[in-house]
């Protein structure tokens, strides 16, 4: 048994559903009728992107063309990281990119090659959406710990130089911070972890229970992919702020004021240590 | 000089446009206690925090131990000196922790001795309790105590002193004023509005007496 085809007239009738939440938007003045149909037409013009190429690129089944691909959303993957934590491109995108290639690269291989057992470690109909998942997590993660991690080292900049004059060096000074956000970035993927099966049935469990596979088949699945997730989120995430603090501190061990991008206000000039 | 310590030459820093200071210079010898003082605003702190390398200057030079500073001197410099800071956000959670943290440095492991400790806290007039308490829970004249704490037991011999007593009531600043002036060998540098401070052997300073000029 596979799923049924959705007809296109079934799928207009899909979005006439929308008519609900629109309806109810302008009944008591949500203001988000416009973002509403905004984010679906968003949505449905990638995903019909994402699914002519997809088609050409499982027809071809190229491994460096697959390979491609899940470069392709590396590098996106780090691009929105990065926009999503007010901090700027230059210093940041690069060694943010090589961390998700180091992190996220080296869980999917080792992913297809023992858990998945693959005799091809490329093949698209794997490697590109478990590598879609894993990214998608890291990027979660990512968002939270290096924005913790940055605000919070320019918020309590103080007691971080304080530590710097006691002769710490800056690893040791880091330290109470990395430890902070990478307990922020992994929380919510250990939340997801904890509660999967009971309050939810995952993403990928459901499509292939829908595709027909025994749900047992399913389960294992879920727990393979939800363990490489938060170990690819935690390795992505370290790397991502070790490599960082190269390119956004100072030879003194300062962070470099000019990689944060202002927000709307002003930001108050604190001076004083 | 062999037992010269810092040196400013001509030293000036400026935030943007604005000029903090400008002209700067003083020679401390080891063993010399000085005692800076000025309105608030002229650089005082500043003059610290060039030194600790977390303030570029912008004119002028500055030595520690005869070496002209650069970052590399600089980590040097926060390894050899003890900085007690004007702000006493020092950390977070239990007091025991943070000294705890403080000596896992790389260069302050081996200098945690108890019975240290307990002589200074008692110089100081803490009680004992006061390690299991949240740091960010005490009086400002806790922290500040806190502060002089760390600084005496990481055992160096130059200290900068950074409002360092200006929380602590009349006969604390007296006592922990004594309690540094007593060491001849120890370098003072000591920002100030305390007259506990101001002693016979302590050499006093004013800075910013004339305006900066305007170039």
């Amino acid at each position: 048994m596979t799923s049924p085809d959705i007809s296109i007239p079934s799928l207009m009738l899909c979005f006439f559903l929308l008519v609900i939440p629109l309806a109810i938007s302008y009944r008591i003045k949500l203001h988000i009728s416009w973002t509403t149909i905004d984010a679906v037409a968003r949505m449905t013009v990638q995903l019909v992107l994402v699914g002519v190429f997809l088609t050409y690129v499982f027809d071809l089944n190229n491994g460096a063309l697959n390979m491609a691909w899940v470069l392709g959303m590396v590098i996106i993957a780090s691009y929105s990281t990065i926009r999503n934590i007010e901090l700027k491109m230059e210093k940041l995108l690069l060694p943010v990119i090589l961390s998700f290639i180091a992190a996220n690269l080296s869980v999917l291989m080792y992913f297809n090659k023992f858990v998945l057992d693959l005799g091809n470690l490329l093949e698209a109909r794997y490697l590109i959406p478990i590598g879609g998942m894993i990214l998608g997590n890291s990027l979660k993660g990512n968002i939270v710990g290096m924005g913790v991690f940055y605000e919070d080292i320019r918020r309590n900049e103080n007691r971080y130089i304080y530590n710097l004059s006691l002769g710490a060096s800056m690893y040791e000074a880091l330290m109470p911070y990395i430890r902070k956000c990478l307990r922020s970035a992994l929380r919510p993927t250990l939340a997801n972890i904890a509660t999967t099966g009971i309050v939810f049935l995952p993403g990928m469990m459901t499509g292939q229970i829908l595709e027909g596979a025994s749900p047992m088949l399913a389960i294992k699945y879920q727990i393979s992919i939800m363990i490489a997730i938060y170990v690819s989120t935690t390795m992505s995430t370290v790397f991502s702020i070790l490599s960082t603090i190269h390119t956004t501190f100072d030879e003194y061990g300062l962070v470099k004021k000019e990689i944060y991008r202002e927000k709307g206000k002003k930001k108050e000039n604190k001076k004083r240590i | 000089m062999q037992d010269e310590i810092i040196r400013y030459e001509n030293v000036g820093v400026s935030f943007g446009s604005k000029k903090v200071l400008s002209n700067f210079s003083l020679n401390i010898p080891k063993g010399k206690k000085i005692l800076m003082k000025g309105k608030s605003g002229v650089g005082k702190s500043t003059l610290f925090k060039t030194l600790l390398g977390f303030e570029k200057i912008s004119e002028g030079s500055l030595y520690y131990r005869g070496k002209l500073l650069n970052p590399q001197l600089s980590w040097q410099v926060r390894k050899e000196v003890a900085y007690v800071s004007q702000n006493t956000d020092l950390g977070e959670g239990p007091v025991k922790a943070l000294l705890e943290e403080v000596h896992a440095y790389r260069p302050n492991r081996k200098k945690m001795d108890p019975e240290k400790l307990h002589m200074f806290m008692g110089e100081l007039e803490l009680e004992e309790d006061i390690l299991e308490k949240n740091f960010e829970n005490l009086s400002g004249g806790e922290k500040q105590r806190i502060g002089i704490l760390i600084a005496l037991l990481l055992g160096r011999d130059v200290f900068l002193l950074d409002e360092a007593t200006s929380s602590l009531d009349s006969g604390l600043k007296k006592k922990v004023a004594d309690n540094f002036l007593k060491h001849g060998d120890w370098t003072l540098v000591i920002i100030s509005h305390d007259r506990e401070w101001e002693r016979e052997e302590v050499e006093i300073i004013e800075i910013g007496k004339t305006d900066p000029i305007e170039e």
